[in-house]
């Protein structure tokens, strides 16, 4: 991976402006949600956290693949680094929702399938960065990762689903029938900006992330290096 | 095809054997389920209406406790005698190794549970002998094996080893979780006739989908 990299800064920049304008669209240009009220606008980026979190996993697992198929480290960087990102707005999400949650259903939690399966996965994640820390070979690791990435990621579709198949109280935005939060087109627009600005927020902070791990290493390799001590079988 | 299969016929009985020998693992299986029910007596209070209603939640989840201390050990006798060598030179296929332990956790599984349920019949008095019940309770327990097998087999390379086993595992094993208490609820008739084949479907494919994609994977978790 490259540390010079002219493009990052303007992509940054760019996720960063996007964001502004999803936000102050939503606060100031998005009609009120007639029964729920002002806490209706928390939803915007609610549902883009929980979307940019499942293209996170579903990234990592990709990146999984092709790490064992290609043996090159490049990819177990960002396998690790999209998981870390995902997690991030996995916990977004479900912070969001708690807090749109607590005047509409008038609780911070309940033991619905939709909330459950949500946790799970963002546990089944949490144990992904636990076995990276449990294993110090470089490439041990980086196999271990791949396949934890890959099997973990069967948590998403069930997440994505629950609402759908189970019996839930979480609405379903899109095809949920009757369910249907049959959002005006205003809205409709400000939620497809939302999930347009978190998605490019979503790659810019992944390739900061890797930049960074690939850095961390290389550090580590160079203080190993400079003491003699670094075990490379380990 | 058939060398595959016989390899993995000859490592179920030789894990099997040894472990008939030397009962270490089962015993310590069989004694850890039953303490566990015990501490659930205390824990929740077992009144004879509510007792009906959780049990198969209960005989589930010291299944799945149990369990974790037969997956910490599947790997450990190869790996501490250091003949895991020489096993992966002798099988035709890595997946192998990778089906023979799947099948050898289940069976272990199995056999906790048929010794459980009398146990907990008896002690609660309440009869648990139900066929539909012990399929159920072996379709999630190969589920939990086939997840269960593969993850152990990662940690034991680890730094962590047992520590790390339940963390990654459970996670992984909540369509099992659901389906398996869910149904076994229905089929008890402690929980309300639904129908159950949307869960018997769910652990079906879980079982299918996992073990496929270990039986894929394994060999990147042992061949450095």
């Amino acid at each position: 991976m490259s540390y010079k990299n002219k493009l990052l800064p303007l992509l940054s920049g760019f996720a960063f402006l996007l964001v502004l304008f999803a936000f102050i669209r939503m606060l100031f240009f998005t009609p009120v949600e007639q029964t729920m009220g002002l806490v209706q606008k928390v939803f915007y980026f609610h549902m883009s956290a929980a979307w940019v979190g499942m293209l996170a996993f579903l990234a990592s697992a990709v990146f999984g693949l092709l790490y064992l198929s290609r043996k090159d480290l490049k990819w177990d960087t960002l396998t690790a680094a999209s998981v870390e990102v995902g997690l991030l707005f996995t916990v977004i999400c479900i912070i969001s929702g708690m807090i749109w949650a607590r005047p509409i259903w008038n609780t911070w939690w309940t033991w619905d399938p939709r909330l459950t399966t949500v946790t799970i996965m963002a546990f089944t994640y949490i144990a992904f960065m636990l076995l990276r820390r449990g294993v110090d070979n470089p490439i041990r690791r980086a196999r271990f990762s791949a396949i934890y990435a890959i099997v973990g990621f069967l948590s998403v579709p069930l997440t994505f689903f629950s609402a759908r198949l189970l019996r839930t109280i979480h609405p379903v935005v899109f095809g949920g029938g009757e369910t249907d939060m049959n959002l005006n087109p205003q809205m409709l627009v400000t939620l497809f900006i939302s999930l347009g600005a978190f998605t490019v927020l979503y790659v810019a902070l992944l390739l900061h992330r890797a930049r960074l791990m690939a850095q961390q290493e290389e550090l580590n390799q160079l203080q190993a290096a400079a003491d003699g001590s670094y075990d490379w079988g380990a | 095809m058939r060398a595959w299969l016989h390899s993995v016929r000859v490592l179920v009985w030789k894990d099997l054997l040894q472990e008939w020998r030397s009962r270490d693992i089962v015993t310590s299986m069989l004694a850890f389920a039953v303490l566990s029910l015990f501490i659930f007596n205390y824990a929740l209070e077992l009144s004879p209406i509510n007792r009906a209603e959780i049990a198969p939640g209960i005989i589930w989840v010291v299944m799945v406790f149990a369990g974790t201390l037969g997956l910490n050990r599947s790997f450990t006798a190869e790996q501490d005698q250091g003949c895991f060598e020489g096993l992966m030179m002798a099988v035709p296929d890595l997946s192998a190794i990778y089906f023979a332990k799947l099948l050898t956790n289940m069976l272990m599984m199995i056999f906790l549970a048929v010794l459980v349920i009398p146990i907990y019949s008896l002690l609660y008095n309440q009869s648990l002998f139900n066929w539909a019940f012990l399929g159920v309770l072996g379709l999630g327990a190969w589920g939990y094996s086939a997840a269960g097998t593969l993850i152990s087999s990662m940690t034991v390379q680890t730094r962590m080893r047992d520590l790390l086993l339940p963390v990654l595992l459970f996670p992984l094993l909540l369509p099992v979780n659901m389906a398996v208490v869910k149904s076994c609820g229905v089929l008890l008739g402690t929980v309300a006739g639904q129908d159950i084949r949307g869960w018997l479907n769910l652990l079906l494919v879980y079982d299918a989908v996992v073990t496929t994609l270990s039986l894929l994977v394994f060999e990147y978790v042992i061949q450095e």
